[in-house]
């Protein structure tokens, strides 16, 4: 059970950006590093564990949304109100791309795997996936098919899923050629696919998270209690995908078990944040610690009290 | 004849000079000359044999050992006089005298000589028409004189210049350098010097020079003086009016007297310089120099020479008045409210003019104002004619509608003979039973149909253009918040696109005809407005992907919650409306997730995307047969065709003929459904329909690489009665293959005629195997409990497996390698047990109803067999 309780203990608190920060994420590997970005429209590196600030990205004119880490830790990407994708690396901390083409805000912006595509979905409602391999600047495809504003992807190996705000969970797949778009009948903020990828997490605006059967698109386990209506939230599996982690609009981490459904104690959980918290993640690799971001301006590292 | 010509036809055997080849065939104009002779000037030379020679025949261009680009002194070189053969020094000495003396010009080349006559052109360089030459040309070509006479003349006659205006002048007595007018006595010529030189105010000692030459020269008239030309200088620095570089203090001030101008000299022309010690000679004076101060250089004899003069002045004279001298400040006065003027101003004489007033009217006496009255007045007189308009309009129509008498009839009530060659119709010659029978039949027809009873007019509704029609119907809809109207204005779209078409639409039964006309008058507007863009600005906008699709679509972050907030009225309506809900969003809301919600599609990654990825091309090839589900952009195969025998679509005044046939079709399509079906393919399409995806997933998952065709083999083990009974087999039109997107393939005979044969219970086998490989999944998937096919999954599973064991030991035994593309034909051959099959069809039949209409529609999605090879 101890694998299942949530790490609700402050290790750190990553204070720096002046404004709501939107996206927090674990570098890769063994994802000692946090990168986060905010209103403020600067893109930080944090250290996890000491809870300094390494390095400031700025270079966004507008407010950042989405950042993603490539595998090899060397770059990543961060999009944002200024419709374009950049890619920076890290070392230097200059943009080597600044990848423009959609019409609106990018929402997320996702590697695959080896960081040869990024993948971007925009408020004009289409996905574009670049080569960064190439020189080409153009992107190699643009996904359409999406009505509304497309809020989540998640890229792997054969598959790229996107969620949009038109209540559907686009599943592309590479292999077979297909497209299997599940409707889920509200606005979707957030997809997230087990390792396994037989499963996935949808996030949606009417306070609900949705496991969600890959193969058949049958829901197999609904998750209500917290409050999620208005901004984007990500729900996320802890590090055994034993339960379910979501921060919400209140600023509560609410905690669910996977099989049955059911709140994990406390219930109702402690305030975590002052406002929204808008990106919640798990450790890759170490159990004990999660990261969540909020609009009151801090990002905070969480694990068990040692 | 160029020698190319030449030599083809040496090659080709005829003699270029024989007399057959240069046979003269010319009868009018000159001949081209004969073969051998010329040498055609345009024939093409290689670069390097070009030569280059100026105006006088030399050679411009020399090599670098002859002297370069331009080989000498002006191109002298290889000419007598070339430096590159140095003459040997003459001593000029001794003929000095001999020699005439040299002017600048005989070392000028002719650059320089152009540049001097240049200098001295007057201002006037335009060609003028030269009438006299004009008048020659004409009277060679008329008289056709000898060329060479008039080649003398204009050498020997210098040639005229003058423009038309001078000739004619010339003709009339004018020469050059007099004025224009009548002649004139000697004082008024002077007196017209006098003003011309300004110096008329020293005119007092005039009379007093009149000498002894006047009086010979007062015996004769002359000609008045030239006008002199007034050439405005160009004023291109940015000094004051008035002033000039180098005038001193005093003159600035206005000071007469100083001496700078005297001082000047002459204006020198500016076409070659003068040398240091030469003085400025006549010849050297610009004439032309637009100074005023030179008048005198214009005029036939001096100024000052003039004596008495008359008051006859060319042009404006001089005003004598001058100034008020010394302003003070007792002229001015003051305003009237006692302030002084300013100084430098003047009070004006004249006042500043006032508005007029007029007098009003006499008003008559008792009158008092009533607009009322007016009014009243104004109305009377409009209701009136409106209705005699009304009644002009419609009274002929009507009546002869009512009375429904023809031509004929009003003609004998009225005492007409009948026209004697009236046009006899069909039924005059048909006996009094057949006409009674025919009423008899047209009355019953008429009271069948009593929606056809009001008047139809021939062509109510205004056309559209069949393009505009064609362009709209795939464009945006205007109406998707009214699925009714949605559906006409497609209807109307439809029957105006193809002319012949047999979709008309008649109006609501209750709406009248001219609300009937508005509505078709605003479909053809709106097919005008909303037809998508074409040309060079279709590329540069692209249509909204988000269409307003009434109320019921929820989009957008901040969505009310409308279901909580509505009274019972509302809620009535949500009742009302629950039925329209798409399957997909019915089934959403019961949480029945799954098949329902679920929709597959075939997708084309990139090439390069795959490549990126890792991936193999799950479609290498481009995408076979255009499927019509899968096209939404095909008007006519969308809703309308497979909605048209809904009851809806009589209901909403659609009338077609299959709707007459009553053939039924249709699934459970509602109004919702309808027209709607090409902005979003996602609604109104059945969940159920999905696309198969192409044959190298199935490749990829069930293909082992040592597979082997045998399908020639076990293919008759298939029984087909072992075919589930709901699944109907396809229509056997299959072997049709299209030609846009037939790739013949080698296979061998066998397996082919086998897939023929076998197509159908091949479709089958792929159909279960799809199933299988979902079921399959289903086993590893999360909950597999819950599954209701969850028996049957056992045996599905393992199938393949053995399946592919029995293809691997074939394939150790023949060790045959085989053409890939006869690897899909023998996947498919082996006969699958029933029991899966049945079981999955049965646990589909258990959901709700969209899904088993659905079912029945199956096998108009599914490839064959044929499509495959």
């Amino acid at each position: 059970m101890s694998t299942a309780s949530l790490p609700r203990h402050i290790h750190v608190e990553l204070q720096g950006h002046k404004g709501p920060v939107n996206v927090a994420r674990y570098a890769k590997g063994s994802a000692k590093y946090i990168l986060t970005g905010g209103q403020d429209r600067s893109v930080r590196l944090w250290n996890a564990s000491l809870g300094t600030e390494i390095k400031a990205f700025n270079a966004h004119g507008y407010e950042v949304l989405s950042i993603s880490v490539a595998h090899d830790n060397a770059k990543f990407a961060s999009s944002g109100g200024d419709r374009s994708v950049f890619i920076w690396d890290v070392a230097t901390g200059m943009t080597t791309r600044r990848l423009a083409g959609h019409m609106g805000k990018i929402h997320v912006v996702e590697f695959n795997e080896d960081a040869s595509v990024v993948a971007s979905g925009s408020f004009d409602s289409t996905v574009r996936l670049w080569d960064l391999r190439a020189q080409n600047r153009a992107p190699i495809q643009i996904l359409e098919e999406a009505r509304d504003a497309v809020q989540t992807l998640h890229v792997d190996s054969t598959t790229i899923i996107a969620g949009s705000v038109d209540g559907h969970v686009r599943t592309y797949d590479l292999r077979k050629g297909e497209l299997r778009s599940d409707y889920i009948g509200h606005p979707v903020t957030a997809v997230v696919p087990t390792q396994d990828s037989q499963t996935f997490l949808v996030t949606t605006l009417d306070s609900h998270i949705r496991l969600m059967d890959t193969t058949n698109g049958k829901m197999l386990n609904d998750f209500t209690g917290h409050s999620n209506s208005s901004y984007r939230c990500r729900a996320c599996f802890n590090h055994g995908e034993s339960t379910v982690v979501i921060g919400d609009e209140n600023g509560m981490v609410w905690a669910w078990d996977l099989l049955d459904a059911k709140l994990l104690q406390p219930n109702p959980p402690p305030k975590a944040h002052n406002k929204v918290i808008t990106w919640t993640e798990y450790h890759p690799s170490d159990a004990g610690e999660m990261i969540t971001s909020s609009a009151d301006g801090t990002c905070k590292v969480w694990r068990h009290p040692t | 004849m160029t020698s190319r010509l030449k030599k083809k036809l040496g090659d080709i055997g005829v003699d270029t000079s024989s007399t057959r080849a240069n046979e003269n065939f010319c009868l009018i104009g000159t001949p081209l000359p004969p073969l051998e002779k010329s040498r055609d000037t345009g024939e093409f030379v290689p670069l390097w044999k070009q030569e280059v020679r100026d105006e006088k025949g030399r050679r411009r261009l020399h090599g670098a050992f002859t002297g370069g680009f331009s080989a000498g002194y002006f191109n002298t070189v290889g000419s007598k006089e070339g430096l590159m053969d140095p003459q040997t020094f003459v001593s000029s000495r001794s003929d000095r005298a001999t020699k005439k003396a040299t002017k600048p010009e005989d070392f000028m080349d002719e650059e320089d000589l152009q540049d001097i006559r240049d200098s001295r052109k007057i201002v006037d360089t335009t060609d003028e028409l030269d009438l006299a030459s004009g008048a020659q040309a004409e009277g060679q070509d008329q008289t056709g004189v000898d060329p060479l006479t008039t080649a003398l003349q204009s050498a020997m006659l210098p040639p005229s210049k003058d423009s038309v205006g001078a000739r004619i002048l010339k003709k009339m007595g004018w020469r050059v350098g007099q004025g224009i007018g009548p002649r004139i006595t000697f004082k008024q010529r002077r007196l017209q010097d006098l003003q011309a030189s300004g110096s008329l105010s020293a005119g007092t000692d005039m009379d007093t020079s009149l000498d002894e030459e006047s009086e010979e020269a007062n015996k004769h008239t002359y000609a008045p003086r030239d006008t002199p030309v007034l050439i405005v200088e160009r004023k291109d620095n940015s000094h004051g009016l008035g002033y000039r570089s180098g005038m001193s203090l005093n003159e600035r001030l206005g000071a007469k007297g100083g001496g700078g101008s005297t001082s000047m000299g002459p204006k020198i022309a500016s076409g070659f310089g003068l040398g240091a010690l030469n003085d400025a000679d006549e010849d050297d004076l610009d004439i032309y120099e637009g100074g005023s101060s030179n008048l005198r250089s214009r005029l036939a004899y001096d100024a000052a020479d003039d004596h008495d003069g008359e008051t006859i002045s060319l042009g404006k004279p001089k005003s004598n008045l001058k100034p008020v001298a010394g302003p003070s400040t007792t002229t001015h006065g003051t305003f009237r409210d006692g302030r002084a003027v300013l100084p430098g101003f003047l009070l004006s004489a004249q006042s500043v003019m006032e508005d007029r007033w007029y007098p009003l009217p006499d008003i008559p006496p008792g009158w008092k104002p009533d607009p009322k009255r007016v009014w009243s007045q104004s109305q009377g007189q409009a209701n009136p004619d409106k209705e005699n308009v009304k009644q002009n309009d419609s009274m002929p129509q009507e009546k002869w509608k009512a009375s429904k008498l023809s031509a004929a009839e009003r003609g004998s009530i009225l005492g007409e003979t009948p026209l004697p060659s009236a046009p006899r119709s069909v039924f005059d010659f048909m006996s009094q039973k057949d006409r009674e029978r025919l009423q008899n039949i047209a009355a019953s027809l008429l009271s069948s149909h009593p929606l056809m009873l009001p008047p139809r007019c021939d062509n109510p509704h205004p056309r559209t253009d069949p393009q505009i029609a064609r362009a709209a119907l795939g464009g945006f809809q205007p109406f998707p918040s009214n699925p009714v109207k949605q559906a006409r204005y497609r209807a109307y779209l439809q029957s105006q696109a193809n002319v012949d078409s047999e979709i008309t639409l008649a109006p609501l039964p209750h709406q009248s005809i001219a609300e009937f006309n508005s509505e078709m008058e605003e479909y053809s507007q709106s097919a005008i407005v909303f037809k998508p863009m074409s040309g060079a600005m279709a590329g540069r906008f692209t249509s909204a992907a988000v269409v307003e699709h009434g109320p019921k679509v929820v989009e957008g972050l901040h969505t009310p919650s409308f279901t909580e907030s509505k009274d019972s009225d509302a809620e009535q309506k949500e009742k009302e409306k629950e039925p329209e809900l798409s399957p997909k969003e019915h089934a959403v809301r019961i949480g029945m997730y799954g098949s329902l919600t679920r929709e597959v599609k075939p997708w084309q990654p990139a090439k390069l995307l795959c490549k990126r990825f890792g991936v193999k091309d799950p479609n290498p090839e481009p995408t076979t047969e255009p499927d019509p589900s899968t096209h939404p952009q095909d008007p006519t195969s969308s809703a309308f065709d497979s909605s048209a025998a809904t009851p809806s679509m009589a209901d909403i005044g659609i009338i077609t003929s299959s709707n007459v046939g009553g053939a039924g079709s249709g699934g459970p399509r509602d109004l919702a459904n309808v027209g709607l079906g090409d902005d979003d393919e996602t609604q109104g399409r059945d969940t159920l329909t999905y696309e198969r995806p192409s044959v190298d997933v199935f490749k990829a998952i069930f293909a082992s690489d040592d597979e082997d065709s045998t399908s020639s083999v076990s293919a008759p083990v298939v029984v087909p009665s072992a075919v589930a009974p709901s699944l109907a087999p396809a229509p056997p039109d299959d072997q049709v293959v299209d030609i846009n997107t037939f790739k013949p393939t080698f296979v061998r005979r066998e397996a082919r005629m086998a897939a023929t044969i076998d197509s159908e219970k091949k479709e089958k086998k792929e159909r279960k195997e799809k199933k299988e490989k979902k079921k399959r999944k289903v086993t590893v998937s999360f909950l597999d409990g819950d599954d209701e096919g969850g028996d049957s999954l056992n045996v599905v599973v393992e199938k393949p497996k053995k399946k592919r064991k029995k293809d691997k030991e074939r394939g150790k035994e023949k060790e045959t390698k085989v053409p890939a593309t006869i690897d899909d034909d023998d996947m498919w051959v082996e006969k699958q047990p029933v029991t899966g099959q049945v079981s999955h069809v049965d646990s589909e039949m258990t959901n709700s109803t969209p899904q088993g209409a659905a079912a029945t529609e199956m096998p108009k999605g599914r490839k064959r067999a044929v499509d495959f090879l």
